[in-house]
């Protein structure tokens, strides 16, 4: 019987191996080695995003210099290798990671460190934080993460389709209404009902379904993060307002035409490539790395996403997230990664920093830069950060699963015309208690 | 022989009775692979019976676990999305394991032919084996391309508008079926192995009785590979029952952010992909790890009825 013993623990191992994703290597970039004696201090910083690991090792060289101690940057790390390393017991000192969403799980599980206690010290001044995204690093009363560079969105527009359908080119729609309506114009279909050319898809080239909710006036939880209104106004609102630019002409079409387009930053995405005449896009997409490199002679304008007719005081409505630097309760010497921390978020160095990336600074100091002001379509971006109406995503330790679902939900309205209501009462239905069970109520 | 004076008892049944000699040539052999029993004992057996254990609590990595029973598979019985992904799972071994068997078995009697170039042509076909699998998904999802794919293209030629395959749930499956094709080298090389171990007296004696090329295929080469088939048949199972990076790729490729595993409309959220998502995602390892069972259980089962199933279909020589 031994075959069946060793073919049972074959199984065994087969079954049990946990499947590791396979994803494109990433460059990972060490310090440069330096050869002195002694004791040397090494403080690791790991960070999920970064297409330049160089340029980041040469920013937090200055702090490794500067209080003789030596900084590897980790650029860019796999999410799943952040979640082995938290639960692990050598994370990194510091953690950036790309986006506060699963901050709130981490802090309910205690894999990260609230800051409460460093911050009196005085070394990071809140207040020259921006409002909007400082307020995504609270998770019931207590700050677990400080934003470092900092995302929102807003409409772009291609000035030759808009002339060549008759369109004012310096003329962004002024109602979702009229987003609409121009995006019907901008729409070419041809003999045979493929379409050529596309006005407007709304989860190009994400979903953000967030953004168009805090448009139509609310969230998916309440102010406090202990209720998840689903079934509300606003969240049925977004979803009926998307769907209209899939169901009105043909999904199938629809589809086919946007999965045909090429990569995200190549020459062939959508945008660039002229087949799609309007986008909700990032900051970044000005800079050197995206429509500069790819698309220079593109002719194109920014604006803010537009409120809906009957709401014109929602205009500078936005949704502000990004890069988010934590610290996991694991570090032993958290008192060296909280000064390492504390000199990232000076203005000086998040200046640097993001005028590198072309990311909006999280400080108001660093947001003076002049070089900020540089690029008048990146000025669009910087406003709409500091309007009174930038909101943030709440944290609650539910985010990733109630994300799923929307994900989902939104999938199925878009894709298959169903109707949202049905299905954010089921997910209501099916997340609350889940929240509840999460926050101990 | 490795036991040189092998005793007249079993050694199995009766250990006292080993001689001396044997008893140190155990030893000596316990001590050379000491340190794989180490490792299999440290990585694999205790992580394996510590799963079982979490599967029965509800963790959360660094909070104290919870016993709950069989509460997580309780659940897991309940929950829809565990038997669609048990339903995606189980399509990917009906329809693409057998055909992967079919398509490698073609394969491997073509190149087995004696023609000019028969190495390159069995080099060119294994090629795509040694091709990262991440890479070689890219690279389908762009033959994929719904309007400027290779494939919708070459379709078009023919007067057939092609599908969108990555995207329509109906046909991301059988985009995945077809990747996996393209993949399957290893299968391929097991296979002519096989084909060269047929003796060349039994295909002589089969023509000069007058048996034709398809009588000889099926009364000769079929049977003899048979035992062939069952490993690549259970390899096959129990691999496509752990599909998982491809799915991953996919996902990915279609929402160039999030994860947006299982879309279309989770119509590729298999087995591994969901507990993945739940253990990686959402942190509910003691979930992830009933679900972990639970394949190890269905795998086990279905390789024990294979097993037993070959006993009606494969031919051993001699045996």
């Amino acid at each position: 019987m031994w075959w069946m013993v060793f073919l049972v623990f074959g199984l065994v191992l087969a079954a049990c191996t946990p499947p590791a994703p396979t994803s494109a290597p990433g460059g990972e970039s060490a310090a440069p080695a330096q050869a002195t004696g002694g004791e040397e201090k090494v403080l690791r910083v790991w960070i999920t995003w970064g297409d330049n690991p160089a340029q980041l090792q040469s920013l937090f060289n200055q702090y490794g210099e500067a209080n003789n101690v030596r900084v590897e940057v980790n650029s860019p790390v796999e999410d799943d290798k952040v979640i082995a390393a938290l639960s692990g017991t050598e994370p990194p000192d510091v953690l950036v990671t790309g986006g506060p969403d699963s901050v709130g799980t981490w802090a309910r599980e205690n894999l990260v460190t609230p800051l409460d206690d460093f911050l009196e010290g005085g070394e990071v001044d809140l207040a020259d934080i921006f409002e909007a995204p400082l307020s995504q690093c609270l998770y019931q009363g207590k700050y677990y993460c400080l934003p470092w560079g900092t995302d929102t969105y807003a409409l772009f527009w291609n000035k030759d389709l808009f002339e060549e359908a008759g369109l004012d080119p310096e003329q962004p729609p002024q109602t979702l209404e009229e987003l609409a309506e121009f995006a019907r114009k901008l729409t070419k279909v041809d003999d045979n009902g493929q379409i050529t050319q596309v006005g407007f898809i709304p989860d190009f080239s994400w979903s953000h379904l967030g953004l168009y909710t805090v448009m139509m006036g609310g969230y998916w939880y309440s102010e406090d993060g202990t209720q998840l209104q689903l079934t509300s106004e606003p969240v049925i609102n977004a979803l009926k307002w998307e769907q209209q630019f899939y169901c009105d002409y043909n999904v199938d079409e629809v589809l086919r035409f946007s999965s045909s387009f090429g990569g995200y930053a190549s020459p062939d995405n959508g945008f660039y490539a002229g087949k799609i005449a309007m986008q909700v896009e990032g900051e970044w997409q000005p800079g050197p790395n995206f429509i500069q490199k790819y698309k220079p002679e593109l002719y194109y304008g920014v604006a803010p996403l537009p409120p809906p007719a009957a709401h014109p005081e929602r205009a500078g409505t936005n949704l502000v997230s990004g890069t988010v630097a934590m610290i996991p309760s694991g570090v032993k010497d958290k008192e060296a990664a909280w000064k390492l921390m504390a000199w990232m978020m000076s203005p000086e160095i998040v200046a640097e920093e993001m005028v590198a990336n072309f990311n909006l600074p999280s400080s108001k100091k660093a947001a003076e830069d002049p070089r900020f002001r540089e690029n008048e379509k990146f000025v669009v971006f910087l406003e709409l950060m500091g309007n009174p109406n930038a909101r943030a995503p709440i944290l609650t330790p539910i985010n990733a699963e109630v994300e799923t679902e929307l994900g989902q939900i939104e999938e199925q309205v878009l894709h298959t015309c169903a109707d949202p209501e049905p299905l954010l009462q089921a997910a209501q239905e099916k997340l609350q208690p889940l929240l509840d069970k999460a926050l101990g109520n | 022989m490795a036991l040189t004076n092998t005793p007249r008892v079993h050694p199995g049944r009766s250990p006292k009775r080993w001689s001396p000699r044997t008893r140190r040539q155990l030893w000596t052999g316990l001590a050379f692979i000491s340190l794989w029993i180490c490792g299999f004992f440290l990585f694999n057996l205790y992580p394996m019976l510590a799963s079982l254990y979490y599967s029965f609590t509800e963790y959360h990595i660094k909070q104290p676990l919870v016993w709950i029973g069989s509460l997580n598979y309780v659940n897991l019985v309940r929950d829809p999305l565990f038997w669609r992904s048990l339903y995606n799972t189980g399509y990917m071994v009906v329809i693409g394991v057998p055909l992967s068997l079919i398509v490698s078995f073609i394969c491997a009697l073509l190149l087995n032919i004696k023609i000019p170039g028969q190495s390159i042509y069995r080099v060119i076909y294994f090629l795509p084996s040694i091709v990262p699998v991440v890479a070689s998904t890219l690279l389908w999802l762009w033959i994929l391309n719904p309007n400027s794919g290779l494939l919708n293209t070459l379709l078009a030629e023919v007067g057939i508008r092609g599908p969108n395959w990555t995207r329509d749930p109906f046909w991301a499956k059988p985009s995945l079926i077809l990747l996996g094709l393209w993949g399957v080298g290893n299968t391929i090389i097991i296979y002519l192995a096989g084909l060269q171990d047929i003796p060349q007296t039994l295909m002589e004696a089969a023509e000069l009785d007058g048996a034709s090329w398809w009588q000889r295929l099926w009364k000769i080469t079929i049977p003899l590979v048979s035992p062939i088939t069952l490993f690549n048949l259970i390899i096959g199972v129990i691999a496509t029952f752990q599909y998982f990076a491809q799915a991953y790729v996919l996902s990915a490729g279609i929402s160039p952010v999030g994860s947006g595993l299982g879309a279309p409309l989770n119509s590729t959220l298999f087995y591994s992909v969901y507990l993945y998502q739940q253990g990686f995602v959402y942190l509910k390892m003691g979930y992830a790890s009933a679900q972990a069972w639970i394949l190890f259980v269905i795998i086990l089962i279905c390789t024990v009825l294979l097993l037993r199933s070959s006993e009606h279909w494969t031919y051993y020589e001699g045996g």
